[in-house]
């Protein structure tokens, strides 16, 4: 392990900023954008993390 | 469906506002937070992604979008952010119509495959910065139509109808349409 940081905290600020972005162009309410784009985030990252559970689950190499 | 009590004054100058600086747009319609919230996102992605490309992740060439070895593909997105992204347009009509000169000393100019290169070899910052900026252009066309037709599904915190609301509603469309009546 190098001291460089794992790639995969780079997905975080990401996921966040779609997750309000998105949300906020959907509504106007500020407590409805809290809220669903809270949502939309642990539902992106459930998705990610079910996906790269899977992958490692199937994976062969090393 | 525009909510009236949305204030978006000028919808198409408040686009192009709203392109040209992420959440400008908002600003100007005085929707304040909704402007810095998409300024906030949008720009501090791209200002991230800008930074981990060092700066070479952004620029554009002017080749048919059919040739896609060359065409640059993830400047369509970057494009969006607006004026922070501009200046690669700009260097790159510049140097098509005058090969060898610069704007602002080369900034945004398409690097050398040897820069490139080497910046690849660095590992994946190149490529992370190259989505951060790509996905924030993406987003300010959410954050443009935002601001040109108001937010997609109104303000979100209206009342719900109750039960019996629905079901009055319903009794009296079906007997507009014509249905049967006990």
């Amino acid at each position: 392990m190098n001291g460089a940081p794992n790639i995969y905290w780079f997905i975080l600020p990401l996921v966040v900023a779609v997750s309000l972005v998105y949300t906020a162009s959907r509504y106007e309410s500020w407590p409805v954008i809290w809220a669903r784009s809270a949502r939309l985030c642990l539902w992106i990252l459930a998705a990610l993390i079910g996906t790269t559970a899977f992958l490692l689950l199937v994976n062969t190499q090393s | 469906m525009t909510d009236p009590s949305i204030p978006l004054r000028d919808p198409a100058k408040a686009a192009l506002l709203a392109w040209l600086v992420p959440g400008l747009g908002h600003f100007y319609q005085g929707r304040r937070g909704k402007g810095w919230l998409y300024a906030g996102c949008i720009l501090g992605l791209y200002a991230v992604g800008f930074y981990l490309g060092s700066g070479k992740n952004v620029y554009w060439r002017w080749v048919s979008p059919f040739n896609t070895d060359k065409f640059m593909l993830h400047y369509v997105g970057q494009f969006f952010v607006g004026l922070p992204a501009l200046p690669a347009l700009i260097q790159a009509t510049i140097q098509h119509f005058h090969p060898g000169a610069e704007f602002l000393g080369g900034f945004m100019a398409e690097p050398s495959a040897r820069v490139l290169n080497g910046l690849l070899l660095h590992g994946k910052p190149y490529e992370i910065g190259l989505i951060y900026t790509t996905v924030a252009g993406l987003l300010n066309v959410l954050a443009i139509y935002d601001a040109y037709d108001g937010p997609a599904y109104g303000r979100g915190d209206e009342s719900e109808p109750t039960a019996d609301e629905g079901d009055e509603a319903t009794t009296a469309d079906a007997v507009k349409a014509g249905g049967p009546r006990r």
